[in-house]
């Protein structure tokens, strides 16, 4: 849209309350390709679902609704000022512990995890979820006010910064979001030129403590989730069922896949957890090596639009902020389609936008929008000014 | 660090991350095409194992059972049929907790721990995986109901509707129709591997009677389907379906009409009637008495019903009688008669003088005329052997046998099918005992003596005949020689169904075919001929049969037999209160076939009626015998019986009157 479309625009008086919405909306904040990608995952999810619950209208227009308001909440995000977020960071940071320090307190448990907070007046959400944008945020305001590549000194308070509420999050007993927050502080260190070396000794530290964690601090479920992951078939109709029959259905699905609703492996149940975690199981099954490729390839465009925004953003703080929350994203999608496939153990992480959910997908719409703030500000320096 | 924050560097800090991110991106890729190797490996290159492991999942095999074969009797009506009923089922791969869910279950619907362990029995079976195994038949309609309101508490647990095994009559013929119950591991064991086969999803298999002898014509031929289950293991949609063929319908000779009448005639005695179409050796009624409900044994009899049944010492409900040997008595004597003529021991002319007993050469022991019994003493005077017969004197059939010898004897009664079973499919029969020398030294390790003769010419000593067998034999006489066996079978699907003879067995050709209706004639006056002024000159049977109704349009040629009943055990258990005097009454046997001697029509039934502790063949087994040729002459066959003497012909047999004024 250019300057003429708004005066024409105007010139309609009968639609000035809306044009003067949109023309607030279109002050390029939107990303159109990032917005494109997300509706085309949105919609994929939605059809998936609907093959994967078995046509459960209900379930598909909950989580459609979900959608929607996930959609508005990313276009409204879109229109922060970058300054905003950035001085409010930090008081996102410091509420955020404060909720997951209150959930410790009184919150809910849901699948093994205390990780829900029930409030009086607000739909019931997890506030672990939004920890993994806080922390792109909180560490790009943190590392961006000194020269980067950072110190060690700056790096281990990053490190502090980002431990904190990855510890309360363990102790909600919901790993999987607690490595995944501790992966958005490493990416946003990474982006931000933390030495080569210091990742190379943190990664073989890992590599020396899992057997130690394995020993002396794993329990018995994810011990034997590893182990069902080094051979699913010791113990077919327990540890090793899901990934057994995840396998069966992606592979029974071939090329060119059965077709949409004619997953057996979905359709007659057998893919646990098709709804959630296990959805791609179901794409894979019915749409097969194609389907699956195109999903990946989609994932990858919106990844590659949004390094694109990082790249191009006005200062350090936003490049930080957008990179992280794309590594996080393109992680999130990576550890959820390789624990279907087989290739990494089982660990509780949804498919971002396809896999049924509340906080998590509000969350990644956030995310989103936090992206889309980026590139308006880029375009905006850009602009002249008016 | 020379750097201060002052002196910022924002293209240096730009180049960084543009680094960075080329670095990262250089890693997302590796990740990526691991990522879609590994996707690629299982949908491309093992993708055919992981289709049939789909295929595996879904796709069960399962049998679809035949629907067994009805059985109908000679007037269309059902013996056996098939009722819908509701089973209450368990696929125990789909139970969680086995245990848990049977006592849930026992709260909803009544269990018996036999209910149990007949299950589990069932289960420790071979069988094929994802299978029902049933637990509990035929579901109320207030269980039914509670099972489905709590279907979802019940994963695995199955209501299935099923044909199960009906008998109408209940406990009508019930050793004869005998019945089906659940299939136990050696009948399974016994079964070839094509039958066994065939056997897949069968719960029941005939066990006793025709159930069991027509089992491969009743069962059918197994169907199979093949069904898409989900993870639950419901079944979503049937895929492909190989229909089952239903058992074949079989049609009996016997007549439910004749069989009620029997066993209605036998009151509440213990005992047995076989009725026998001369003609075809069709079994009209096969009657062994107490019976029992086979319908019990169908849904699984419980403990405490079968014990009932079975430790019953003296009503022995199933027992059967019908074919179960007892000393025949004196209903062998019209066979004996028959052998003496034939072999020239005898003519129509020889008489004794009978004084009531019998002595050996040069023994003291006295053979008395147990039909003396109770009589005043003395013997029958001069006798022939029709008088012999008509007044069963002993002591001519005691001097009969010992002059004829037991080989001649054996020889002769085996012709009739003493000491065998005939029946062509009724091959649970016993076949007695027809004593000879090579039997006796077999069985008992000693020698034949002369004695064991002569209490063998009165159907006592070691011979025992089943009511079955004396039945044939009384056909054989009806058919004037002609050996038809007996048979249960008379059609499959509607069609008459000829049984094939294997070993046919011969006629009992005579040398005089005139002794046929000689010992007819004597076996008539057994019924028919009346007291008069020379002593002890009556049939046995008269004050029965002839006397009782003396409106008679048509005769019966009989036999009256007492078997002696030795050695009762005092201490026997029994549900009814029977006097231990009543056990060591004799045994009432009977044996007839009609009508005799009519000029047009031939001998329509044969029969022998065999009543324990009955006392005497005439008063008690004689009156049921004619009942039963009434019913079936009269009232099912509805017989045009009046004779009409041809225009200017020689009647071709005599008359009752005739008949009766042969002795005068």
């Amino acid at each position: 849209m250019n300057s003429q479309d708004y005066e024409q625009i105007q010139s309609a008086p009968q639609l000035r309350p809306m044009a003067r919405g949109l023309r607030y909306l279109s002050a390029a904040t939107i990303d159109l390709p990032l917005l494109v990608f997300v509706l085309l995952l949105c919609c994929i999810g939605l059809s998936a679902l609907y093959s994967a619950s078995d046509g459960d209208i209900d379930l598909i227009r909950r989580q459609a609704t979900i959608v929607g308001v996930g959609v508005a909440i990313m276009l409204l995000v879109a229109q922060f000022s970058l300054r905003l977020v950035r001085r409010l960071a930090f008081y996102l940071y410091l509420g955020g512990v404060a909720l997951l320090g209150l959930v410790l307190a009184i919150g809910v448990e849901a699948n093994g995890a205390r990780s829900w907070l029930d409030l009086p007046g607000l739909p019931s959400f997890q506030p672990s979820e939004l920890m993994k944008f806080i922390i792109p945020g909180v560490l790009a305001w943190y590392l961006a006010a000194q020269p980067l590549p950072p110190n060690p000194w700056r790096i281990l308070v990053a490190g502090i910064l980002t431990l904190v509420p990855a510890g309360l999050i363990v102790l909600q007993n919901d790993m999987g979001t607690a490595m995944l927050v501790v992966m958005s502080g490493f990416f946003v260190l990474l982006l931000a030129g933390m030495h080569l070396k210091l990742v190379a000794v943190g990664g073989l530290l890992v590599i020396l403590a899992s057997p130690l964690w394995y020993i002396f601090v794993a329990l018995e479920h994810q011990k034997s989730r590893i182990l069902s992951y080094i051979n699913p078939y010791t113990d077919p109709a327990g540890a090793g069922y899901n990934i057994i029959q995840s396998q069966i259905a992606i592979g029974s699905g071939g090329i060119y896949g059965k077709g949409f609703g004619e997953g057996d492996q979905s359709r007659l149940d057998f893919i646990p957890e098709s709804n959630t975690d296990f959805i791609f199981a179901v794409i894979a099954e019915e749409f097969g090596l194609v389907g699956a490729m195109a999903l990946i390839s989609l994932y990858v465009l919106l990844m590659l639009r949004g390094l694109q925004i990082a790249i191009n953003a006005r200062n350090i703080f936003a490049r930080l902020l957008a990179g992280g929350i794309v590594l996080i994203v393109f992680f999130n999608v990576y550890v959820n389609m390789a624990m279907v496939i087989g290739l990494l153990p089982v660990i509780g992480l949804p498919l971002p936008l396809i896999s049924r959910g509340g906080t998590a997908i509000i969350a990644f719409f956030i995310g989103f929008g936090l992206l889309m703030a980026v590139g308006a500000n880029a375009r905006k320096s850009r602009l002249p000014q008016n | 660090m020379s750097r201060r924050w002052h002196f910022r560097d924002y293209q240096a800090e730009r180049r960084l991350f543009k680094r960075r991110v080329a670095l990262v991106s250089s890693v997302i890729c590796l990740m990526l095409i691991i990522l879609i190797a590994k996707l690629a490996h299982l949908q491309v290159v093992r993708h055919e194992y992981f289709s049939a492991r789909s295929d595996g999942n879904r796709l069960h095999v399962q049998y679809v059972p035949p629907q067994r074969g009805l059985i109908y009797d000679r007037s269309g009506a059902l013996l056996a049929d098939n009722l819908p009923v509701y089973n209450l089922t368990v696929v125990p791969e789909e139970v969680g907790d086995l245990n848990a869910t049977l006592k849930y279950l026992a709260s909803l619907v009544k269990l018996t721990p036999d209910d149990i362990e007949t299950f589990q029995n069932q289960l420790r079976r071979s069988r094929v995986p994802y299978s029902s195994t049933p637990l509990r038949y035929v579901l109320s309609e207030e269980e039914k109901y509670r099972v489905a309101v709590n279907s979802h508490r019940l994963p695995g647990v199955n209501m299935e509707p099923q044909l199960m095994r009906h008998y109408p009559f209940d406990d009508l013929a019930a050793h004869a129709v005998g019945f089906v119950s659940h299939i136990n591991q050696q009948e399974l064991d016994a079964l070839n591997e094509t039958e066994f086969e065939n056997y897949g999803g069968a719960t029941h298999i005939g066990k006793t009677g025709v159930e069991r002898t027509y089992e491969r014509l009743l069962h059918g031929q197994v169907g199979y389907e093949t069904v898409e289950k989900n993870n639950r293991g419901r079944v979503m949609r049937v895929l492909e379906r190989t229909e089952s063929i239903a058992g074949r319908d079989i049609g009996l000779h016997l007549d439910y009409r004749l069989q009620m009448v029997a066993e209605e005639a036998l009151g509440d005695y213990r005992g047995a009637v076989v009725a026998i179409e001369p003609e075809t050796g069709g079994i009209l009624a096969m009657v062994s008495k107490p019976g029992f409900d086979p319908n019990l044994f169908v849904t699984g009899i419980s403990n405490r019903e079968y014990s009932i049944l079975v430790d019953d010492e003296i009503n022995t409900p199933m027992f059967d009688r019908s074919t179960s040997p007892y000393p025949p008595a004196s209903t062998i004597k019209p066979f004996l008669g028959l052998a003496g003529l034939d072999l020239g021991l005898v003519d129509y002319e020889y008489t004794i003088l009978d004084q009531g007993y019998f002595n050996l050469p040069g023994v003291s022991y006295r053979w008395n005329d147990y039909t003396m019994r109770t009589a005043i003493g003395g013997g029958h005077g001069e006798t022939d052997l029709r008088k012999a017969i008509y007044q069963s004197c002993d002591t001519f059939f005691y001097d009969l046998g010992y002059r004829m010898g037991i080989d001649a004897m054996h020889n002769f009664m085996s012709l009739f099918g003493f000491g065998a079973n005939l029946a062509l499919d009724v091959g649970y029969a016993r076949t007695g005992v027809l004593p000879s020398r090579s039997w006796k030294m077999e069985t008992r390790g000693e020698p034949w003596y002369p004695g064991d003769t002569v209490n063998s010419s009165i159907g006592q000593g070691f011979m025992l005949a089943t009511p079955l067998q004396l039945a044939t034999a009384a056909s054989v006489i009806a058919n004037e020689g002609r050996m038809v066996r007996p048979r249960m079978l008379r059609s499959v699907d509607g069609e008459p169904w000829p049984l094939r003879e294997e070993f046919p067995a011969p006629d009992v050709l005579l040398e005089n075919p005139d002794y046929w209706r000689y010992i007819r004639d004597a076996m008539v006056m057994v019924a028919h001929r009346p007291y008069s002024n020379v002593f002890r000159d009556y049939g046995t049977a008269y004050e029965a049969i002839a006397r009782a109704d003396p409106d008679m349009s048509y005769q019966i040629a009989g036999k009256t037999g007492t078997a002696q009943v030795v050695g009762i055990n005092q201490n026997v258990r029994s549900s009814s209160e029977i006097r231990v005097s009543d056990l060591n009454t004799d045994h009432a046997l009977f044996i007839a076939f009609a009508p005799a001697g009519h000029p047009r029509i031939n001998p329509k039934i044969a029969l022998a009626v065999f009543v324990e502790n009955g006392e005497h063949g005439s008063t008690v087994a004689g009156p049921v015998a004619k009942k039963i040729t009434d019913a079936w002459l009269l009232d099912i066959l509805r017989l045009d019986l009046s004779i009409q003497p041809e225009p200017g012909g020689e009647p071709t047999q005599r008359s009752p009157a005739e008949v009766a004024a042969v002795n005068e």
